[in-house]
């Protein structure tokens, strides 16, 4: 069974096309990283998949079962189980802390007193004991995004989707969430599809790593492939420019 | 400040120095006190006159008229008739304008566009318009009550003379503020906090729980609007024979010519005002001026109808003919060809006056508006805050407050130069409507990056060099809508313009005011044909220009 597959899907913005011929299959539980500059494509992917857009051409597929197709969502963001983390964070700022995880659960008909445990042990999951009545507006960098997490995975979704969320934070808070994602990924077996333009954290959370260039995909493979294929790429920039300091890694392309 | 200095400030020197060597004020400070000082001179101190002229009885100061204003019975009646009338029309407006700025400002309902221009068309017009259309319809000789015939014309004559009535037309008139504050608070909402809630959740409940939380500010703020515009209300009350307390004021001016009396009338309707805004200032969950424009809603947060769109589509359908169409047609229905010669005749001087005075006070607002709508973006001076209540409170006082306190101000030897002229009249614009240029142009430059002016700041460039060359221009579309509501707002004014008009030089919507009563049906339809015509034409070039400018990157 395949958690995600994407077959030849195109989506265009106005004139721009964003995606173009997306063909692509992850397995379950795979941490899979979509890595490239900005304006590539990897977040139009990332919306496709959970609903918030519908792609021009082509299907998308969930667990084997198609969610969209040649301009229609076969079904919608909120019947597709899945997580999604965004850039931004997007905490509701009007709801404190158990709110924003709560209302997932409401919508779903969760009972309150199974709601308040599953409320209860994503907070301690995500060592926010404590702050279930604190405002996002109240909280730390670092708790902002531990909500963020709790919020998407308190509905224990079999697919988590995240949008460049560790962006904003300084290396060491970086460092320190990754590992709780990953501890987390296999504490909890979801799949996890991972955006980013930074390579260390791609090489640190793929298991397989998608390079993406003007909507298409450039290359797949997993870690190793990938750091060779940059390796390769330092080495020719290298050797062309002669004398230049070559001890910094370029950016992907 | 003389020729060199302002050379000075336009090119490259911030600071100067005025007065003396200790004085040192730089050029923003300077123009925007500047503007503070006018605001006060053409806003508040109106007021403060009225005031004191309230108190005074022969020159010694006095009780007398507020004494008499209490001890009426009469007063306390149609203040508590005003108080209903406008806590209906509020209810009604916000009932119906909520639902409708949520279909029409975040769904895919089809013809959503013309169906905004529609709604908002009776905004447009002197809110008595809606009444002589009403009458038209649901009248004794109206052609609904025609058609119907025996006692169910009697029943809807009797419906729309009285309370029924007057909640009806002001509805209908008021109802497109909390539909259109509810369209723009609606895209002040980060798509991401509703794409976060789809994921989960639909979007009925998405609204519920999300989007209309985050914006109850700006709902709470429409309904409270639509009561404060509806409580200076008089026209439509007077047309449709329902005392309300705005009509003693002008009975006591015009009728019995007592001014005091009338200044003492307007004092409690002021103070109303005045409190129901410090109340919602105090009490509200987020500052208005936060609005964060989101414009240009994301894909993802476009509540798509699919199926049910018909179904909404008909509803919408049903309720603008009922509101807007029904009316509106039915005194198009109404003129003749001959009407409309004869209403030429008889208000084309007038109709030239009201087209002259509304552009001329639409750009003096806007030039006032820009500076003020500066001061209140940028908190430039302390005096913000108060500049920014001031013009909302002058935007929401009836009309007869404002004329009554022009006068008291004006109307005295020394400024009879002014007095005697149209000026009273663009005085009135300027003071009644400041609010909507300079929120407009505050809005818009809330839009402009802070890079952009730092960016011209860094390479030398003064205050006014970049106050003209860079925000004005980036600003552009902004202070065209901003001309544009001022034109609509000052063409439509009754209230200041009835009470402030020199001899020979009265407005279209008060020439129709007075023709009105004794005027054939046909030739009041063709009056107000006109001047709908007169509201509209201008919007169509502006509306393209302004689509055109929008385009440019």
């Amino acid at each position: 069974m395949m958690a995600v597959g994407f077959q030849d899907v195109s989506k265009h913005y106005r004139e721009r096309p964003a995606v173009t011929e997306f063909t692509l299959q992850v397995q379950p539980e795979e941490r899979l990283v979509l890595l490239g500059p900005s304006g590539c494509g990897k977040t139009t992917v990332l919306r496709l998949l959970a609903g918030l857009i519908a792609p021009d051409h082509g299907h998308i597929a969930i667990n084997d079962e198609v969610v969209a197709m040649d301009g229609r969502n076969l079904k919608g963001p909120e019947a597709r189980a899945l997580g999604m983390v965004f850039q931004d964070l997007a905490l509701w700022p009007h709801l404190t802390v158990r709110g924003n995880l709560e209302f997932g659960l409401k919508a779903q008909g969760v009972p309150a007193a199974e709601r308040q445990a599953r409320i209860y042990k994503t907070l301690g999951l995500m060592q926010l004991q404590g702050y279930a009545e604190a405002w996002p507006g109240d909280l730390s960098g670092g708790q902002q995004q531990r909500t963020a997490l709790a919020r998407a995975l308190v509905l224990s979704p079999k697919l988590l989707l995240m949008d460049e969320p560790l962006s904003s934070l300084d290396f060491e808070l970086n460092f320190q969430l990754r590992k709780e994602l990953l501890r987390l990924q296999r504490e909890l077996r979801f799949t996890l599809i991972y955006v980013t333009h930074n390579l260390e954290e791609a090489f640190d959370i793929a298991t397989r790593i998608v390079v993406m260039k003007d909507g298409r995909i450039e290359r797949i493979g997993d870690v190793s492939e990938i750091r060779a294929h940059f390796q390769q790429l330092l080495y020719q920039s290298a050797a062309t420019a002669n004398g230049d300091d070559t001890s910094r890694l370029p950016c992907p392309p | 400040m003389n020729w060199i200095s302002c050379r000075l400030i336009y090119y490259n020197v911030d600071i100067v120095t005025i007065l003396s060597d200790d004085v040192v004020l730089n050029a923003q400070q300077i123009t925007l006190s500047a503007t503070v000082a006018l605001l006060l001179v053409i806003g508040a101190a109106p007021l403060l006159a009225m005031f004191a002229a309230s108190l005074t009885i022969d020159g010694t100061l006095s009780l007398m008229y507020y004494q008499a204003l209490v001890s009426s019975r009469r007063a306390w009646t149609l203040l508590g008739q005003s108080l209903t009338l406008s806590s209906l029309t509020a209810l009604c407006g916000t009932t119906i304008g909520v639902p409708l700025g949520i279909l029409l400002g975040k769904t895919d309902l089809p013809l959503k566009h013309l169906f905004v221009v529609l709604f908002t068309l009776p905004l447009l017009l002197p809110p008595y318009f809606l009444a002589v259309a009403w009458s038209h319809v649901l009248g004794r000789e109206g052609w609904l009550s025609e058609m119907a015939g025996g006692s169910l014309a009697e029943m809807g004559s009797a419906g729309l003379f009285g309370l029924r009535g007057s909640v009806l037309v002001l509805t209908t008139v008021f109802m497109p503020v909390a539909m259109l504050l509810t369209m723009a608070y609606l895209k002040t909402v980060d798509p991401r906090l509703e794409e976060a809630g789809r994921l989960v959740a639909r979007w009925p409940r998405v609204l519920y729980g999300i989007t209309l939380p985050m914006i109850r500010p700006g709902l709470a703020w429409g309904a409270l609007l639509v009561f404060l515009l509806a409580v200076g209300e008089f026209s439509v009350p007077m047309y449709l024979r329902y005392d309300v307390f705005p009509v003693e004021i002008l009975t006591q001016f015009s009728a019995f010519y007592d001014f005091g009396a009338a200044t003492a009338a307007a004092v409690p309707l002021a103070l109303l005002t005045v409190t129901v805004l410090i109340g919602e200032e105090r009490f509200s969950g987020a500052p208005r001026q936060a609005m964060r424009g989101f414009m240009g809603a994301a894909e993802g947060s476009l509540i798509r109808l699919g199926a049910a769109g018909t179904g909404w589509l008909t509803g919408v359908g049903l309720v603008c003919v009922v509101l807007v169409i029904l009316p509106l047609g039915g005194l198009v229905l109404q003129t003749s060809p001959s009407d409309y010669v004869e209403a030429l005749n008889r208000g084309g001087d007038s109709l030239l006056h009201s087209l002259v005075y509304a552009a001329s006070g639409a750009t003096l607002l806007t030039l006032l508006g820009f500076f003020c709508g500066y001061l209140i973006h940028t908190h430039a001076l302390r005096a913000w805050r108060w500049v920014d209540f001031l013009t909302l409170l002058l935007l929401v006082l009836p009309s007869p407050v404002i004329g009554i306190g022009l006068i008291g101000l004006w109307n005295r030897p020394a400024t009879d130069w002014i007095y005697g002229t149209p000026m009273m009249i663009l005085l009135g614009y300027m003071a009644q409507y400041l609010a909507l240029t300079s929120r407009t142009t505050a809005a818009a430059l809330a839009q402009i990056p802070a890079s952009m002016d730092e960016a011209a700041l860094v390479t030398g460039a003064g205050w006014f060099r970049r106050l003209l060359t860079i925000t004005a221009p980036l600003a552009g579309p902004g202070l065209l809508a901003a001309w544009l509501v001022a034109y609509i707002f000052c063409l439509r004014d009754t209230g200041i313009a009835m009470l402030v008009y020199p001899p020979g030089h009265d407005t279209f919507p008060v020439r129709i005011f007075t023709l009105m009563a004794n005027s054939p049906e046909g030739l009041v339809a063709a009056l107000c044909v006109l001047m709908m015509m007169a509201t509209l034409l201008p919007l169509a070039p502006l509306g393209l220009v302004m689509k055109r400018w929008s385009r440019v990157p």
